[in-house]
């Protein structure tokens, strides 16, 4: 039996997506124009508290262009409610109202207060800055511990409160374990504030046909489907139905873009109200204001051990930065790392506890591992702390406390059922790969020689949870939507296929990689397959991308939507060549009659029979159409061990990355050079989290580091030497046995980087370093285990 | 916003004269920023990029001369004979950056931070200025930076170039900041040894208000070289603590204040090491030269 095609699955086939981008033909949101479109611009809040005394937009009215200016007030009539949060976590949640502008009270630097039309963007800029907004400061909250002591200044004077939940989660007997361990290893760690810096900043344009009454709205958002649900419904107070979300090209998110926005909210109002298309397209200036921010935690890990280091139980107390409102699915963030506080190590007991808390900060929600990478970091940093007391070595205190290693769902004292896992095995590849034993003798050698610049090597052996996500689990967690994803594909009368997908990229390469699916499952060449996506119009059942969901979801929905194509061509098929279906042979493409080979139909001879419909077996529709919707019953797993080799000038404190290994499993591959570029990317991101990046307020609550000039994102020079490799395990979860690789970079990685700087600096008696470790933080920890002032 | 688009340098300072409002723009990598930021709204621009005058450098009078519109990668690539103009101009920005960024736009702006500085003052360079009316005046690099962001440069008057005459002898330039590259110094520093005048010269960058000369380490450095003989054969050892009180009085002599990007603390000893670090080079890089104690 010949096969029609090599399998494509598992090859580096060229990404679809690329020529367009690279050629600079890509249509990104702030592309797009549409006849009489007005440019709007929002005045925003310089104070992080204050009171808004008075708003005069009449000043803005005179600038040449301007053809509209709103305060907060003037709209606050629009509005069906406030911008929801979808993931209201415990049912005493305090959930103060925000509105896309503010009216009374502003809470953060940068929360809107107004906002301008004008014809053109200069003028839209130059009108904002004729608006003449009157505040009258009031206290500012920003260290979040100080702000859960009774008598703080309060972020929202009537909630009585700056605490807005508290979740917890209790697995096994804990008091009972921690009070009979002989070793308990207490550790505080503070997981700093980040800004996702996006390379496109947000930005959309808003239409409105008002003889039928429906709303298009093009923005750069990884979350159309929600968007639209949430605006229509919640926002705006319109039927779903006369609203059309897309999603054209979008320059990257890292979650950034999981957001329901006041500008969006405005937009689409504006556009209704002045009858004309309304664009907006966000500068990097507010963008590192308005855009939300993300992880900044206080966490307190305790790690319960016999004396050799085998760890019983785990004790986790958070404190998580919500800033100044609730966004999307902020408040779920910490709990999207609950349960990994255990990493892929045993026991038998765990409690969490988290405390969101408010500030005067910018919301935080999302980014790139959103709570895992923290989990992460906690245990993995508490692990090494425990390898310290015990005197054990970190590789060897990892591989005695790993789950067992199976095939199959092992149960995990954080309550997880993981779907496979062979932890040794990316271990003893990653070890390898990064030349483990040179390092460590290069290491003693310098160490000998007392040389200025030291090496350390710092392990972190990772699990997460990714693939959102089951429904009912979802549902007891109180997040307010499902977590299935869907595909429709349709086969073409020529043979030439189109997958509608729910998923939503904003540079993934979801088309490539579905096209690799399709192609196996259906016999066509990868380039007569389109996909596509990010249009609620055309793709109208979705639930969007994150969470490294969009293959072991979206992708599985496509699978099985093909196998509903096959499933219809074998009737049509066996119609046609006057046999059973049984007596059917299906290979990518292809059915033949078992025994005699050469009788065949393919898929797209099967296609265009549907179109004709001439001769159809009876019950059978015209079309060769199939849809899926997927809810999967479990997450999936990736896990994986990255190490990390850094050389630290002990003189200067500078961190330098010598040599990166990541060794991870991620289940099936799909295509090899997407999965690596999607670690590359996400290990630098995590090394730029560890050695530098970090959002910096003053005490009076304005964002210091507000430019890419002090916010410091890594540039191609800050890129190591990364080894990458992969062992593959695949998840139990689902029928391609994928498990996603779009957040392991950034969970795994910024522990690897800090414990190799305090490996470094180990001989010295540093065992204490704050994130990021930039040089001046690492002299003073020097200096600190010196027993100095510095 | 208005553009004044002069073809000539005559143009330039006749519109300069006539319009001191109009703010002087070249590689724009620092007025866009501050205009970005809204720190600086001029009434108008005086585009200097299209001025050939400025645009080149070379030697007059045995000393090297560098126009005011030359950019940092000329500088990195046609300069390698100034190792430690050239490290620094190296240290600007991106590739990108550094194509359009001007060392004139580097003394006008002043910055405590600018990279280039540093070296001119090491070498110590004389500044040119220009006027329509007053013709041309040459003005030493101190007298020239005020302080943060303030210059001696009069309202009808550009800066035309920085002249100096070539050292004898091996320099350097060092950093410390949070990334590898594209990072504004939290310290800099440059070392020159001139091995004709037996002088060390060092100049500390992001340290103090302006960039700031060394003083009375370089006389210490330049008494200890001398007396153990370093001048003069390239082998002479240099004690190591000779290099390290040579660091402490380099620390000593910055004057460094604390903001986002570090404390004053910090500064102090991170230009201590670099100054230890950057004689310890000098010393090997001679020809002939040992390892001198670090």
């Amino acid at each position: 039996m010949a096969q029609t095609a090599e399998r494509v699955v598992g090859t580096e086939v060229r990404r679809k997506e690329d020529p367009e981008l690279i050629t600079g033909q890509a249509r990104y949101s702030d592309d797009l124009a549409a006849p009489g479109m007005l440019w709007m611009k929002l005045v925003l809040s310089p104070f992080a508290h204050a009171r808004i005394t008075s708003v005069d937009v009449s000043p803005a009215l005179q600038v040449p262009g301007v053809v509209a200016a709103f305060g907060g007030r003037d709209l606050a009539g629009e509005w069906a409610g406030p911008l929801p949060t979808a993931w209201p976590v415990t049912d005493d949640l305090k959930n103060p109202p925000m509105y896309p502008l503010a009216t009374d009270e502003v809470r953060f630097q940068g929360e809107g207060v107004a906002v301008v039309l004008a014809e053109s963007r200069a003028a839209a800029e130059d009108g904002a800055e004729a608006v003449v907004a009157e505040y009258d400061p009031l206290p500012v909250v920003l260290d979040m511990e100080e702000a859960l002591k009774d008598g703080a200044d309060l972020v929202h004077a009537d909630l009585g409160t700056n605490a807005s939940y508290t979740w917890t989660l209790t697995n096994g007997d804990v008091d009972a374990v921690f009070a009979t361990a002989p070793v308990v290893v207490k550790e505080r760690y503070v997981v700093q504030r980040q800004i996702p810096a996006a390379m496109e900043p947000r930005a959309l344009l808003a239409e409105y046909a008002p003889a039928m009454g429906e709303y298009t709205l093009t923005t750069s958002t990884q979350i159309p489907h929600i968007v639209r649900v949430v605006l229509a419904a919640f926002v705006l107070g319109i039927p779903e139905s006369k609203l059309r979300v897309r999603a054209p090209n979008v320059g990257g998110g890292f979650g950034s873009k999981i957001r329901v926005s006041p500008e969006e909210s405005l937009a689409l109002v504006l556009a209704r109200r002045t009858g004309r298309p309304v664009k907006w397209t966000g500068d990097r200036s507010s963008d590192v204001l308005t855009t939300h921010h993300a992880r900044d935690q206080i966490q307190e890990i305790e790690l319960a051990a016999d004396e050799d280091g085998r760890i019983r139980g785990y004790r986790t107390r958070l404190i998580a930065n919500m800033g100044a409102y609730l966004l999307l699915v902020g408040p779920g963030v910490p709990l999207l790392g609950a349960f990994l506080f255990c990493g892929p190590y045993g026991g038998e007991a765990y409690h969490f506890e988290c405390t969101g808390v408010f500030t005067n900060t910018t919301p935080t929600d999302a980014y790139r591992g959103a709570g895992r990478p923290e989990a992460t970091y906690a245990i993995e940093r508490a692990i090494d702390a425990l390898a310290r007391r015990v005197g054990r070595d970190p590789v060897e205190i990892r591989r005695m406390n790993f789950l067992p290693e199976s095939d199959g769902p092992i149960p995990s004292p954080g309550g997880l059922t993981v779907d496979s896992g062979h932890y040794n095995g990316t271990l003893d590849k990653a070890l390898e790969l990064v030349g483990y034993e040179e390092l460590r003798a290069e290491q003693r050698a310098r160490r000998e020689r007392g040389d200025a610049k030291q090496i350390g090597i710092g392990f972190s052996t990772y699990i997460e949870m990714c693939g959102l996500a089951p429904s009912r689990v979802l549902g007891s967690l109180k997040y307010a939507a499902g977590g299935w994803d869907a595909a429709r594909i349709r086969v073409l009368p020529t043979g030439k296929v189109t997958a509608f997908v729910g998923v939503s990229p904003h540079g993934q390469g979801h088309a490539t990689t579905f096209s690799q699916i399709l192609s196996d499952d259906l016999g066509i060449p990868v380039d007569d397959i389109e996909v596509v996506h990010g249009d609620t119009a055309l793709a109208p059942l979705g639930m969007d991308t994150y969470g490294s969901r969009s293959l072991s979801v979206g992708g599985v929905a496509v699978h099985r939507a093909a196998d509903r194509i096959v499933e219809k061509a074998r009737k049509i098929a066996a119609h046609e060549l006057e046999v059973s279906e049984d007596d059917l042979e299906y290979v990518r493409g292809r059915f033949s009659v078992k025994g005699a080979p050469d009788r065949a139909r393919t898929i797209p001879e099967v296609a265009f029979s549907a179109w004709t419909a001439h001769n159809l077996p009876e019950g059978v529709e015209p079309e060769l159409d199939a849809s899926a919707v997927y809810d999967p019953e479990n997450f999936v797993y990736p896990y994986g061990a990255h190490i990390c080799a850094v050389e630290v000038d002990t003189e200067t404190g500078q961190v330098d990355v010598l040599r990166y290994a990541a060794v991870d499993d991620v289940g099936t591959i799909i295509n090899p050079q997407i999965v690596d570029g999607q670690v590359a990317g996400g290990v630098i991101q995590g090394i730029a989290e560890a050695l530098f990046e970090e959002a910096v307020y003053d005490e009076n609550g304005d964002l210091l580091t507000s430019s890419l000039t002090n916010y410091e994102v890594p540039a191609a020079s800050d890129v190591p030497s990364i080894r990458i490799d992969k062992t593959v395990t695949p998840s139990t979860t689902n029928e391609l046995g994928v498990k996603g690789v779009g957040e392991t970079g950034t969970i795994a990685s910024p522990p690897a980087v800090i414990n190799a700087v305090v490996d470094a600096l180990s001989h010295l008696g540093v065992t204490e370093m704050a994130r990021p470790a930039t040089p001046e933080r690492v002299w003073r920890a020097i200096q600190q285990a010196k027993g100095g002032a510095a | 916003m208005e553009v004044l688009r002069p073809a000539t340098l005559a143009e330039a300072l006749e519109a300069r004269s006539a319009r001191p409002e109009a703010f002087p723009i070249a590689g724009g990598t620092d007025v866009m920023v501050a205009v970005n930021f809204d720190r600086l709204r001029p009434e108008a621009f005086l585009d200097l990029s299209r001025l050939d005058e400025l645009r080149g450098w070379h030697e007059e009078d045995g000393e090297v001369v560098l126009g005011a519109g030359l950019t940092f990668a000329r500088i990195e690539r046609e300069l390698a004979s100034l190792p430690a103009l050239a490290q620094a101009a190296r240290s600007v920005g991106s590739p990108q950056i550094r194509a359009r960024g001007t060392i004139g736009g580097n003394l006008a702006t002043a910055s405590p931070a600018g990279d280039a500085l540093p070296a001119l003052a090491a070498y110590e360079a004389d500044v040119v200025l220009g006027s329509a009316a007053r013709g041309e005046r040459r003005v030493s690099l101190r007298e020239f930076l005020l302080g943060p962001k303030r210059t001696s440069l009069e309202p009808d008057e550009l800066v035309l170039a920085v002249r100096f005459r070539s050292p004898h002898g091996p320099g350097s330039f060092s950093k410390v900041g949070t990334r590898n590259a594209m990072v504004i110094a939290v310290a800099s520093l440059c070392l020159q040894l001139d091995e004709d005048a037996r002088a060390v010269r060092v100049a500390m960058g992001s340290v103090g208000p302006t960039v700031l000369r060394a003083t009375e380490a370089e006389a210490f450095a330049a008494r200890a070289l001398a007396e153990a003989g370093a001048f003069d054969a390239a082998a002479a050892p240099v004690p190591a603590a000779t290099l390290r009180e040579f660091g402490q009085l380099a620390g000593a002599a910055a004057r460094p204040i604390d903001d986002v990007r570090g404390t004053a603390a910090y500064r102090r000893h991170a230009v201590e090491v670099l100054a230890r670090r950057a004689l310890s080079w000098a010393l090997e890089g001679r020809p002939a030269g040992r390892r001198a104690a670090g």
